[in-house]
Formats: C-alpha cells, sequence, structure tokens
C-alpha cells in the first residue's frame, strides 16, 4: 500500500498516539483530533486518503463526524473506518445509517486495521448516488430509517462479517483452554477423592491400631476372678486418652504372698504406652526366666525378688535417656497375706495411703528416684504390718495433682478425707467415691491425666 | 552463639545460662523442641557448666523431668556442672513429688546458682 494521508479522530490521547504509531511505523502520515469537530475542520482543510474515527468522543461523536463526511460532496468518497466496540447490533444500524464504510472492533490488530485500509483503497467508491434508496429497518423494536449505497453496504457487512469470524476464532481458541481446564480440574477432583480415600482408610486403619493397642494394655490390669481369702480388692483405671501410661495389676505371687503395683510413664498417648506395656512385661507374675517378680530357683521350686530388687532391675533395663526421655515411677508392693506384713519400694511414686479401721489415714513418703533417672541407684525398702481391717491405696499421680478449671490441685488432704469418709462403705464403694471426687473436680474439662486407683483390705490372719 | 526457638542462652563467667522462653512447658511438640535444643547446648563443648534458669515457666508437665534427667545425664558424662534456679513453689512439687529435688542442684535464684559455680 502506498504511503497515504489519514486523519485520526481519538479523544483518547493514548489510544491516539498508540494508533498514530502504528500508522506512521507503516510509513503513513497522520493528522490527529480529539473530537469529530475539529476532525471535520482538518478534513475540510485538506481532503485526506482514509479517515478512521472513534465513536464515544465530547463534541461531536463519531456517528455525526462520520454523517457530516458523508454528505460533503467532496469528501463523500474518502473512506471511513468506525473504531467500534460493537456491543450493540444497533451500533451496525447506526453505523450504516451514517455512511461508515468500514467497522474495526477495539481492541484490534494493527495488522488488520492496516488490511481493512489496504481493502478500502483498493475499492473506489462510488460517486453516484443513483443505487442508494431508503430503507426502514427495525431492530431492538426501533425503526431506522437508512439511507446507504450497494457498495457501502457490501462494505460493512464483508467488515461485519471478518470481525464476527476474527472473534469466533478468538472465541475457539478461548473454548479449547477452557476445556482443557476443564479436563484437567476433573484430573485434580479425581486425584483428590483418591487420596481423600486414602486418608479416610488409613484413618480407619489407625483407630484399628490404636484399639488393639488399648485392648493389649487393658490385658496388664488385674484379672476379674482374683480372689484372696481375707483379702479385699478394688480398682479403677481410667485413661485420659485411649492410650495410657498409667497401669496397675495385683495378683498372688505364691500361695501366701501376694503382689501389687501402680506404674506411671511420663506423658501419654502411644510412645508412653508402648513403654507401659513393655515395662508390664516384665512385670509378670507367671514364672518365668523373664520376669523380674518371680524366677525358677533352679530346684523345681520359685524364688520372689523383693520389691527393692525389682525396681532396681527395672532401672537398668529403662534408663530415660534410652527412651527419648520417657521414664516412670512406680510403687511396687508385696503383702504376705498370713501376717499382713507388707514391704514395698517407690520410684519417685506418690505416697501409699493407709487408713485404719477408724478412719485415720496416712501417707507414706519414700525417697526413691523415678525409674530411669540414675543408673546403678540402690532402691530402700520399707515396710509395715497392716492391722486387720487396714486398708492401703496406690494411686496414680493423676488423683491428687487433678486441677481444677481455676487450676488448683485436688490434694492431698481432700483424698485423705474421701479414704476417711469411705469407711462407712465397702472397699469397692470407697474407690468408686475417690474416682468420682476427683472427676467431679474436674468438670467441665474432666481429669487432663490417667487415673488409677488400687485398694486392698486386709481381714487379719488365719 | 547460635540462636535457639525455645530458648535464650548466654555465657556468664564461662557458664551456659539457659532462660526457658515458654511459660507452658505441657506439650510433646514443645518438648521435642526443648529436647533438641537443649542437646546442642549440652553438647557444645567439653565439661560445659549450665545453669537452667526456669523464672518464666509457670506450668510444666511431669514429661518435662524426663528431659531434665536426660541433660543431667549427659552433663556428668561430659564431666560437666549442671544447676537449676528460679522454680515457682508449684513447678517445685513436681520435682519434690519424684524425690528429683534431691537429684539435681537447685537454687533460689541465679545469683545463688552462679556463686555455686565459682
Amino acid at each position: 500500500m502506498n504511503a497515504v494521508d489519514i486523519v485520526v479522530a481519538e479523544d483518547s490521547r493514548i489510544q491516539a498516539r498508540m494508533l498514530e504509531k502504528v500508522l506512521v511505523d507503516a510509513g503513513h502520515s497522520v493528522r490527529l483530533a480529539e473530537h469529530g469537530g475539529k476532525a471535520l475542520e482538518l478534513v475540510r482543510e485538506r481532503r485526506p486518503d482514509v479517515i478512521i474515527s472513534d465513536i464515544e468522543m465530547p463534541e461531536m461523536d463519531g456517528y455525526s463526524f462520520c454523517k457530516a463526511v458523508k454528505s460533503d460532496p467532496e469528501l463523500r468518497t474518502v473512506p471511513l473506518i468506525l473504531l467500534s466496540t460493537l456491543s450493540d447490533p444497533v451500533d451496525i444500524i447506526r453505523g450504516l445509517d451514517a455512511g461508515a464504510d468500514n467497522y474495526v472492533t477495539k481492541p484490534y490488530d494493527p495488522g488488520y486495521l492496516l488490511a481493512r485500509m489496504g481493502d478500502l483503497l483498493a475499492t473506489p467508491i462510488e460517486t453516484d448516488t443513483a443505487g442508494e434508496a431508503t430503507l426502514d429497518v427495525t431492530l431492538a423494536g426501533q425503526t431506522f430509517q437508512v439511507k446507504a449505497g450497494r457498495q457501502q453496504v457490501l462494505n460493512l457487512l464483508v467488515s461485519t462479517f471478518e470481525n464476527a469470524v476474527t472473534k469466533n476464532k478468538e472465541l475457539v481458541v478461548v473454548n479449547r483452554d477452557l476445556s482443557l481446564a476443564r479436563d484437567e480440574l476433573q484430573r485434580s477432583n479425581q486425584e483428590l477423592t483418591a487420596l481423600n480415600e486414602r486418608i479416610s482408610r488409613i484413618n480407619k486403619q489407625m483407630t484399628r491400631d490404636l484399639e488393639a493397642a488399648a485392648r493389649v494394655q487393658q490385658s496388664l490390669l488385674p484379672d476379674e476372678e482374683v480372689t484372696v481369702p481375707q483379702v479385699d480388692l478394688a480398682w479403677r483405671y481410667v485413661p485420659c486418652q485411649s492410650l495410657a501410661g498409667d497401669f496397675l495389676n495385683v495378683f498372688q505371687l505364691d500361695a501366701e504372698h501376694l503382689g501389687l503395683y501402680v506404674v506411671d510413664v511420663s506423658g501419654h498417648g502411644v510412645p508412653s504406652s508402648l513403654m507401659a506395656v513393655t515395662v508390664g512385661r516384665f512385670l509378670s507374675p507367671k514364672v518365668s526366666d523373664s520376669s523380674l517378680l518371680v524366677r525358677p530357683d533352679g530346684n523345681g521350686g520359685i524364688k520372689l525378688a523383693t520389691p527393692s530388687e525389682v525396681a532396681f532391675q527395672l532401672n537398668g533395663l529403662f534408663q530415660a535417656d534410652e527412651f527419648s526421655g520417657l521414664y516412670f515411677t512406680m510403687l511396687y508392693g508385696v503383702l504376705h497375706v498370713p501376717s499382713g506384713r507388707l514391704r514395698y519400694v517407690s520410684a519417685g511414686h506418690t505416697p501409699l495411703a493407709q487408713v485404719a479401721a477408724d478412719g485415720t489415714a496416712t501417707l507414706h513418703e519414700m525417697s526413691g528416684f523415678p525409674v530411669g533417672f540414675v543408673p546403678e541407684v540402690e532402691f530402700d525398702e520399707e515396710s509395715l504390718t497392716l492391722s486387720p481391717g487396714d486398708r492401703i491405696y496406690l494411686y496414680s499421680d493423676g488423683v491428687p495433682e487433678a486441677m481444677n478449671a481455676e487450676r488448683e490441685q485436688f490434694g492431698d488432704e481432700a483424698m485423705k478425707a474421701v479414704l476417711s469418709q469411705g469407711r462407712r462403705d465397702g472397699l469397692d464403694g470407697t474407690v468408686a467415691s475417690l474416682l468420682s471426687a476427683v472427676e467431679t473436680w474436674c468438670v467441665p474439662n474432666g481429669p487432663l491425666d490417667d487415673v488409677s486407683i488400687l485398694g486392698l483390705e486386709w481381714g487379719g490372719g488365719n | 552463639m547460635s540462636t535457639f526457638r525455645k530458648l535464650n542462652v548466654s555465657r556468664v563467667k564461662d557458664v551456659d545460662v539457659v532462660i526457658f522462653k515458654d511459660s507452658k512447658i505441657l506439650d510433646e511438640e514443645l518438648l521435642d523442641e526443648l529436647r533438641t535444643e537443649l542437646s546442642a547446648v549440652v553438647g557444645n563443648r567439653p565439661a560445659p557448666d549450665v545453669l537452667l534458669d526456669f523464672s518464666n515457666v509457670e506450668f510444666m508437665s511431669s514429661a518435662m523431668l524426663g528431659l531434665l534427667g536426660v541433660v543431667h545425664r549427659k552433663m556428668k558424662k561430659a564431666d560437666g556442672r549442671l544447676k537449676m534456679c528460679s522454680i515457682r513453689p508449684e513447678i517445685f512439687t513436681v520435682f519434690k513429688l519424684t524425690n528429683l529435688d534431691k537429684l539435681f542442684s537447685i537454687y533460689g535464684d541465679a545469683g545463688d546458682a552462679m556463686k555455686a559455680f565459682e
């Protein structure tokens, strides 16, 4: 296309400059006007080869400017391109009525605009007005009287059609992208569903494992059918989570001896309960070489370990630094049933409580460290002789240290009071009262630690 | 000295003074972090002198005692000296119940503890 002279009517300075650059780069000369009125002055001053006009402009809009050009006999054959958003079909009728030769929709591709210009210049506009007829066109309930030549109608139709085709191509691309995105979304959704199913499966498996572990831990608790003449037993065990660090047991060691303990592994949950189960295996009352309590003596008989020996052995096996800081406290006692003599050891455990028949309650404190702190340490052993009707209680720190909402501890005195008052009830009733007193203390949050209580009443010798 | 998330550590007269930043030492996650950071402090040099300052600590679970036991063992193996100070009465009960007040060297405040290192 040869260099031509172009008048551009555009009120946006930025868009005007951009369009000017496109046209100047293509070798044309450009005259800019910021509205239709100014543009009309420019075209009358010197007849341009092409006019490009925006529609929305102050003072004189694109349609009025176009009409003015096309009704001027000197100028009517100058091709005029309207820049439109073509957001409304009525725009086409308006452009046709105004006599526009071509439409280019905004935003436009510079190459496309130049091509349209070339097409218009290659097809000179008819100079006669003979082919013109006035037509009534009704669109959107409005009737337009359109006066246009065949050439102009054809040009405008072609440009509108080309526009539509271009827009359609763009739409096809967008559509394809959308469809790809949709497929991608579907795949992601499927992966998410699969992941969710997996999590739910793993969750179920973990719940099953925890339940199984809790059952293993339950197996450390006393057999329901432990019955010893002259001895009454009662216990309660309430883990604060499904798995506990606490456990307790009472069992016959031989014809005359009863063993009993409460163990409290630090922390809660899986690590503590694994340690509890491991410790429990060593504290088995079944005669075996692996039991720390009763071993074959080599002559067909059995040998009972003293409580201090048991604590010493456990301390050798469970040093805290090999169990990532886990340790445990324990109170282990051996009762000689005929004499009522109790030998016991405390490894950093809460004191043994003794309650006489008249209700006098005593806490027996001891000086041993928890198991796991000091290697090779010896544990002192204490002994006491029960009077007929005496009760003893072993319990975890979850009893005296139970905290209420104000973070106050239940305390030793409250515990002793419940145990003293319990002399009016049976042993089981007293143990139950102590548990319920702790639970009431902890309303509304409930105990934050495992609670273990083991009670024994000695009825006297044979 | 490197920085820690849960401890303020400073060297005073050749003693590594370790101040716990948290007021509540209760959950397992914090214990794990403290385990890592305390190991780093203790394993820092041969024959270390370490003072653990509890002045910020208002609540402490008994599980923390196990960690202190581990630190105690490590210090002993390294021929170091471990002291503790500024333990509130409520927390001191936890030490007393388990007789660990007799195992650890515990002082009323940092001044007393520092004198004991001299």
